[in-house]
């Protein structure tokens, strides 16, 4: 009877933990919409300084240029907030300022000042174009109309950004004058498969062709990729779900990991 | 163990788990700081500058980067005596660099590491290590 | 009572209490896998949207809606909007006037325009419905599919696999279809108390509703065989199998569905 009375004092109270898991949850989150995948809030030093944080959006910006001229010759980190931008980085010219001087010109526009001096009424509208979170902003180039051309994707944007490239329909720029170093085109790297360890996956081809059309070599050697050996590291998906190897860019603004056969693609024999 | 002791124990750990559900959430975030007054933004040359002035001696490490890391995307076609030359140079130029002022250390040391670090890998690789 | 051990009793009350009511009581199917959506519908002054799950199962797969649509598998955080219906998301993805279900055409959700029908159609969605008549529907729909388990609610996996019902999987300008991955491996999960039944997870039964992707990685994150660590308090909690299980699949009441190994 004193057993039972005690094992039923411990059951209420391990179930206090399941209780209090009601409230959390692992349940599967919602998909991004289309124009919000990839998307970055940057926080470092926006609310110190009294304004939004800083809402970006990578679809825009990795249409018209690689990857590797945003985070390699502008220097930007590869996770949120890593870099810390701050305004005065800014209006000196680097990281977003490299480009967002008010005097660069893409697409025969001037790109917008970002964090410039001028009257407050002429650069308050400027600010929430980036500090935005929480405002509501309506950006200048409409997601459904700039993409309405482009291939279709699976997830993600929507969009198959490396069809869209191979066809010629966007053509990312990898050279910033002033900032990025004249390079000579990249020697061709052969393309190599990846064996799963789950028997019964098809094997992974890796491509290195189609990687370097946006990432040059040093964004992916030796930060993310170290090994000097093939063969000597092992990547394990949950690492790779983790955000790790392949996950640095396909858990957030490269195709996501959801569309499995699109990296496991040779089925085994 | 005895039975008051067991009964101890029980009434513990029930005390103890429903203070810890109890504990309250981190307190709300503070309320944003007020704007710090601009600082004027320093200038980044765009001309070059009259040799012999220290602003000279800053564009030559420029000059000495671009021509070291203007050939990452060859790593795979040079020798390793190449990539050991420049893998050299990266590391003289590292003073010159962790010499700037602040962002354009921090943007430039990290392209440097970058540079330096993926001649080291396409060596290392080569060499089978 | 026999058979169950020095603990027994004391763990059959443990599991008697500690589950969460949705692992006690017994819900009538007709409302099983019912869902209230309501992040902006009452501060919009609409009565919130109740979804019955039952409908949509039959026709659908769980992952067209979950993955290619794109809604999440937790109750209000979908965040669905008049505003995002009408840019062709979540429900608006089909039900947006144009797109047809087997040749008959799907109502406007969200509509903007004053007319009929399709002014008429915000109630098919937002109200509560007779309960009378959703019992009656329930029935009327079921009647001849196989039923199983404590609240005698449609069997599921039986009905798609005798061709009773036929989920599709692909929905055209929502889907794009993939290869099929072959993926037939069953899944042991050795059960922690002597007493119960191992669990035989099959990939193949479940990768009939649900792909690869509905379950990979954001339920089941990889994990090393054998590592995962599933208990009773966090499936009835709505964690790992209870994701689903707990709220719109077959419910955990029904023990002997999972745990079907014999104890040795």
């Amino acid at each position: 009877m004193k057993r039972l009375g005690i094992a039923t004092v411990a059951v209420l109270v391990l179930s206090l933990p399941a209780l209090a898991h009601a409230e959390q949850t692992s349940g599967k989150k919602r998909r991004p919409l289309p124009p919000e995948f990839g998307r970055v809030v940057l926080d470092a030093e926006s609310k110190k300084a009294g304004v939004p944080p800083v809402v970006f959006d990578h679809w825009l910006h990795r249409s018209k240029y690689t990857c590797r001229l945003c985070h390699v010759d502008i220097g930007f980190a590869m996770t949120a907030n890593g870099t810390k931008v701050k305004a005065a980085d800014n209006a000196a010219g680097f990281y977003c300022g490299a480009c967002h001087d008010g005097k660069r010109v893409t697409d025969g526009r001037k790109i917008f000042d970002s964090c410039g001096k001028g009257s407050p009424q002429e650069v308050r509208g400027t600010c929430l174009r980036c500090h935005s979170q929480g405002k509501n902003v309506v950006p200048q180039v409409d997601f459904v109309a700039f993409t309405k051309g482009l291939p279709k994707g699976r997830l993600g944007n929507g969009v198959d950004w490396e069809l869209a490239e191979e066809k010629g329909l966007i053509k990312p720029i990898d050279f910033l004058e002033g900032v990025s170093v004249p390079r000579k085109s990249l020697t061709a790297q052969k393309d190599f498969a990846l064996s799963p360890k789950l028997e019964g996956m098809p094997e992974i081809i890796f491509s290195h062709s189609k990687h370097t059309v946006w990432n040059g070599c040093e964004l992916c050697h030796p930060e993310i990729f170290g090994a000097v050996k093939k063969g000597s590291v092992k990547y394990t998906m949950s690492e790779i779900f983790d955000g790790k190897y392949c996950g640095v860019c396909h858990v957030t603004v490269a195709f996501p990991m959801q569309d499995c056969q699109r990296c496991h693609a040779k089925p085994v024999k | 163990m005895r039975r008051t002791g067991r009964t101890f124990l029980g009434a513990a750990v029930a005390a103890g788990l429903a203070a810890a559900l109890l504990a309250g959430r981190p307190a709300a975030a503070q309320a944003p700081a007020k704007a710090p007054p601009p600082s004027p933004a320093p200038a980044r040359a765009k001309e070059p500058s009259p040799a012999g002035s220290p602003a000279a001696a800053k564009d030559a490490w420029k000059r000495e980067f671009e021509d070291v890391c203007a050939k990452t995307q060859d790593a795979m076609s040079l020798t390793s005596e190449e990539l050991r030359a420049l893998v050299a140079r990266c590391d003289k130029l590292k003073p010159a660099v962790d010499a700037l002022d602040e962002t354009e250390r921090k943007v430039a040391s990290r392209r440097l590491r970058e540079c330096r670090n993926l001649y080291q890998f396409v060596l290392e690789s080569r060499d089978g290590r | 009572m026999p058979g169950l051990g020095r603990f027994g009793l004391p763990a059959l009350v443990a599991v008697a209490v500690a589950f969460p009511s949705s692992a006690r009581h017994v819900v009538p199917p007709d409302r099983s896998g019912r869902v209230v959506l309501d992040n902006f519908s009452s501060a919009a002054q609409v009565p919130p949207v109740p979804f019955d799950h039952w409908r949509h199962r039959a026709m659908f797969t769980c992952r067209l809606c979950h993955v290619d649509v794109g809604f999440a598998m937790e109750a209000g955080a979908t965040k669905v909007s008049a505003a995002t219906n009408r840019a062709g998301f979540h429900c608006g993805a089909c039900h947006d006037g144009k797109k047809t279900h087997r040749g008959k055409p799907v109502f406007a959700s969200c509509s903007e325009s004053r007319e009929l029908p399709a002014a008429g159609t915000c109630g098919r969605c937002h109200g509560a419905g007779d309960p009378a008549r959703l019992q009656r529907d329930y029935e009327a729909f079921a009647r001849d599919l196989p039923r199983k388990g404590i609240a005698r609610g449609v069997d599921w996996e039986a009905a798609e696999a005798q061709g009773k019902v036929q989920p599709l999987d692909f929905m055209e300008g929502v889907s794009i279809a993939r290869p099929p991955l072959a993926m037939d491996r069953d899944v042991v999960i050795p059960s922690k108390v002597r007493w119960m039944a191992e669990v035989r997870f099959s990939h193949k039964k479940h990768a009939v509703w649900n792909g690869c992707e509905a379950c990979h990685p954001d339920i089941f994150p990889a994990t090393k065989a054998g590592t995962a660590k599933h208990s009773m308090f966090q499936l009835s909690s709505g964690e790992s199998c209870g994701v689903c299980h707990a709220t719109v699949a077959f419910p955990m009441a029904d023990c002997e569905r999972c745990h079907v190994k014999p104890v040795r």
